[in-house]
């Protein structure tokens, strides 16, 4: 079988699940609810974990593949939102629930923070500066006292939901699901509104865009922004999830990864992003059982999917 | 048909992963929990082999009670969330107990899945203080946590009869937090403190302190940071004239002190975690262990050691394998000998002692300090 063809068959097959759309989504959606019901806890942790980087992806979707602007800092946006909820819960006695929204204003204010001097940029250099910015987001969590310096911050409080406290990880398996949706509902949106299409002509032509009236530089601001609100909610979550957070899990690598899922699956294509999402955590996971092999093994397909499919598992399809 | 098949893919991979609890009643499981990948993995393949070692010798003896051990090893990468996934791991598998932790940031998380399983768990390296609080109640520390180590330094100051003390940090995290216990229990054992120096890293000329801290004239001064600056500022000490006692934190624990400072190193003390070479009882381990791994065993190799056999002695001790049982046998340990010194646990299970040997420089060598 030539490349070809292998490339044709599969993009037939997902031709094929894009026209039977929404009953697939239906069926997919009750199984996923079902799920709980019948997994085991650790089927549930990496589940819960798959839906929370499909929403770091969306969100950095937004910045990378809508915007066409690359970020290698994109854990920073990530660490506000961590970090806000652990210091305003641990420190303050905050109710986790209103801690949300102080995390949304700092994530939109890092936004503004990385988006604002970095606008004129292009490419290589805009990817330094973002570099660069996430690194000293990590390193000023390192080395400041509120946020417990190298070791991190302990015991944040589990939210409470009506009533009921989240601590299973059940729970937080429904919780980042639905969360994971709302990014997929709110991504979907935004990609075909005024926002969207500007977004998209930016990324293509950014002279031409701005000959046509587009305010090239709100435009970009509000990508950082809203990418950063993605990860900043997110970050909430996951302090309470975790209830422990350390300056070692914001680190670049872990930009690398979140980058690495929206490219996997495919730049600007919403199924493709939960896709590239789901294979970062699902591949380590199931080649669990041969050990320090696993990366390796991870490495190899990686490279097989961008060598046969170089946009992506499920790119967008240029019209 | 291509659809069905990456469908069944996917079903087939799910079911690996699901299907692996596997019940037998005469095999105790025991999860082993280190990172394997990632940064850390040579330190976590140190704590895995020796843990499998201290296996292959309680199952060659026949097992615990008649029951051999099995073991699952996860792999945490040194990660908060692939750690979160590994525990979850072992306790869908259904271990007994765990032993292993090398990463303290990576280890905090998995204390809350472990306590609600009632699974004991028994960290073998990880010794950040924060543990100590976080711990559930079935976590048992058998390395020392890090203001234990202030405690060794300050027992060393007094033995050689210190009166005044001067100490040097380089202001990041760990060789600050060093330096201001060391300042509260040499405060408390009667010590003064007559200087607390910080010195920026990578600096070269460190003439102004050394005329700064000779005008105090301590009788010992104490590096918390680590070897490359250190070396430097114990040169320039010895230049300078000042012959009294100098010792350095575990940062500095590293034959390279020796060769950057020469001469000027000798008769510096260290302090440092319990390690095979430094350990006399530890001598038959290092041999089996290199006839077993064909490498020498690691910075952690004699504590995981250790933490096996307590975790075996303590099964033995409650009669059974139910993890509650294992708890409170783990809690009442009184006499266990392992390589690495005896175990005690104080009220909050983190080691009674301070586990940290002094070592003192001769020629290009650390020596065991006797």
């Amino acid at each position: 079988m030539t490349t070809d063809t292998l490339v044709s068959r599969t993009t037939g097959i997902l031709g094929l699940i894009e026209t039977h759309q929404k009953t697939l989504l239906v069926l997919f959606l009750a199984i996923l609810i079902g799920i709980p019901a019948y997994a085991n806890n650790y089927v549930l942790e990496v589940l819960a974990n798959t839906w929370f980087y499909v929403i770091l992806c969306l969100g950095l979707n937004i910045v990378v593949g809508y915007a066409g602007l690359l970020d290698l800092g994109y854990a920073a946006f990530f660490a506000v939102g961590a970090y806000t909820t652990g210091i305003l819960t641990s420190r303050f006695g905050f109710n986790f629930w209103l801690t949300i929204p102080v995390a949304m204003a700092f994530a939109t204010l890092a936004g503004v923070i990385i988006g604002g001097p970095t606008l004129r940029l292009r490419s290589d250099y805009l990817a330094i500066v973002t570099l660069g910015f996430g690194e000293i987001v990590r390193i000023a969590a390192r080395n400041l006292k509120i946020t417990g310096g190298a070791s991190g911050l302990i015991g944040i409080d589990r939210p409470h939901f009506f009533g009921t406290e989240l601590n299973q990880i059940s729970h937080y398996y429904f919780v980042f699901l639905a969360l994971a949706l709302l990014a997929i509902f709110a991504s979907y949106r935004l990609q075909h509104s005024r926002l969207g299409r500007a977004w998209q002509y930016v990324r293509e032509d950014e002279d031409a865009a701005e000959a046509m009236g587009i305010n090239r530089v709100a435009i970009k601001l509000y990508a950082y922004i809203i990418g950063a609100v993605f990860a900043g909610i997110a970050g909430c979550f996951y302090a309470a999830k975790m209830t422990a957070i350390s300056p070692e899990t914001f680190t670049f690598s872990q930009s690398i990864l979140i980058l690495l899922g929206v490219v996997f699956g495919g730049m600007g294509k919403i199924p493709g992003v939960v896709c590239g999402a789901g294979a970062l955590v699902l591949f380590p996971e199931v080649f669990r059982g041969i050990g320090s092999m696993r990366l390796l093994v991870f490495a190899v397909v990686m490279l097989l999917v961008m060598l046969y499919r170089p946009q992506g598992i499920w790119p967008a399809q240029k019209s | 048909m291509r659809k069905v098949f990456s469908v069944c893919l996917i079903l087939a991979g799910l079911f690996m992963v699901m299907s692996n609890a596997a019940f037998a009643t005469d095999e105790l499981k025991i999860g082993i929990m280190v990172p394997t990948t990632g940064s850390e993995a040579t330190y976590g393949k140190d704590m895995e082999n020796a843990i499998l070692l201290a296996v292959s010798e309680i199952n060659a003896k026949g097992g615990i009670a008649g029951k051999t051990i099995v073991t699952v090893t996860a792999d945490d990468a040194c990660d908060p969330q692939q750690a979160a996934a590994a525990a979850s791991k072992l306790v869908s598998e259904n271990v007994n107990a765990v032993v292993g932790g090398y990463c303290s940031g990576a280890t905090l998380p998995t204390l809350k899945i472990y306590g609600d399983a009632g699974i004991p768990i028994v960290l073998t390296a990880a010794n950040s203080t924060k543990l100590v609080s976080a711990n559930p109640g079935n976590t048992f520390l058998v390395n020392s946590t890090g203001d234990d180590q202030a405690i060794t330094a300050v027992n060393l100051f007094k033995q050689k009869g210190v009166k005044k003390l001067a100490v040097i940090h380089q202001g990041d995290g760990y060789s600050e937090d060093l330096a201001k216990l060391t300042e509260k229990k040499g405060k408390e054992a009667g010590i003064e403190i007559v200087a607390m120096e910080v010195v920026n890293k990578g600096e070269q000329d460190h003439s102004a302190l050394v005329t700064r801290l000779k005008s105090k004239s301590p009788d010992a001064v104490f590096w918390t940071a680590y070897y490359a600056d250190g070396a430097l500022v114990i040169k320039q000490l010895r230049q300078n004239g000042y012959m009294k006692l100098i010792a350095v934190g575990d940062g500095s624990n590293s034959p390279k002190l020796m060769e950057i400072a020469g001469k000027a190193a000798e008769g510096v003390f260290c302090f440092s975690n319990p390690t095979v070479e430094y350990l006399p009882s530890a001598k038959a381990f290092g041999e089996n262990y290199k006839k077993k791994f064909n490498q020498e065993p690691g910075p952690y190799s004699a504590l995981s050691y250790d933490g096996m056999n307590l975790l075996a002695d303590a099964i033995k001790r409650a009669g059974s394998a139910d993890k509650a049982a294992i708890v409170k046998a783990l809690k009442a340990t009184k006499d266990f000998n392992g390589i690495a010194g005896p175990i005690v646990f104080t009220p909050e299970n983190k080691l009674a002692r301070s586990n940290f040997v002094v070592l003192v420089a001769k020629g290009a060598n650390w020596e065991l300090n006797k």
